[in-house]
């Protein structure tokens, strides 16, 4: 199973985020957010629920994807967040950026 | 106390899963977390749920991408040389390196009002690490040698072990 999944609707674009995201798997995501960013989505949903850890390397993806999408004036929200990455979140104060 | 668990692997990337393993195992021992259910568990997929397990399995997954990336600059060339000590209500993980030294004190600390405007995209391991653990420390070598520890909190031992 692909560690991440995009699915676009009329209304958003969901990214599922599955097993780890870190320093290895972040570079693939990385090219997948540019991909995302660049049809200037009004929102984009990321479901972590089946997101089992992340680093700094996976927050900082998810940071990228959350200022791309600013930039382009849509909205990031994260959805399903638990367990250790909700743990690495709280601890680096985005929860509250996130609504988390 | 139990003998150390002894792992050296290749400084690169390509071998932290690996070691991700071998520390998320070693931590289990001690917090005595329970398995989840193997029907709804990918068998290959770590369960790091217990906090004790997410502070010591996130630490140190930074610590092994900072010696990957900063140490060896991605290129390996070296080992990765690590040691767990656990007792009943601890863990000790040592990880030596003989790449280039980190200037631990150099590490611009995270901005203490993080808006959306100051989201960092970088810098943040170091801070995960230190803030997961109960006792950080680094001494350049060589060999580089980290010191990461983590205390179970006694209410946890009491529950771990019942």
């Amino acid at each position: 199973m692909a560690p991440f999944e995009v699915k676009r609707s009329n209304e958003e674009m969901t990214l599922m985020v599955r097993g780890s995201l870190d320093i290895n798997s972040a570079p693939a995501l990385a090219e997948e957010i540019d991909k995302i960013v660049a049809t200037r989505p009004s929102k984009v949903v990321v479901d972590l629920s089946m997101l089992d850890l992340i680093d700094s390397s996976g927050v900082a993806a998810l940071v990228k994807l959350y200022k791309g999408v600013r930039n382009v004036s849509g909205a990031m929200t994260i959805s399903g967040a638990r367990d250790q990455p909700l743990a690495i979140f709280k601890l680096l104060r985005m929860d509250k950026v996130f609504n988390l | 106390m139990a003998a150390p668990i002894r792992l050296s692997v290749p400084g690169t990337l390509r071998y932290r899963p690996i070691a991700v393993r071998a520390v998320a195992e070693a931590a289990r021992l001690v917090s005595c977390s329970p398995h989840q259910d193997p029907r709804e568990l990918d068998p290959l997929a770590l369960d790091v749920r217990h906090p004790f397990d997410t502070a010591v399995v996130s630490a140190f997954m930074e610590i092994f991408n900072n010696i990957a990336i900063h140490a060896y600059q991605r290129h390996g060339g070296g080992t990765i040389d690590i040691d767990i000590t656990l007792t009943a209500n601890d863990i000790l993980i040592e990880v030596k390196d003989n790449g280039r030294a980190f200037d631990l004190d150099n590490v611009v600390p995270l901005p203490t009002d993080l808006d959306e405007d100051a989201l960092p995209e970088g810098g943040m391991g170091i801070h995960i690490a230190k803030t997961m653990l109960d006792d950080m420390t680094y001494e350049p070598g060589p060999p580089n040698q980290w010191r990461l520890y983590k205390r179970l909190p006694p209410a946890q031992v009491a529950v771990g072990r019942s």
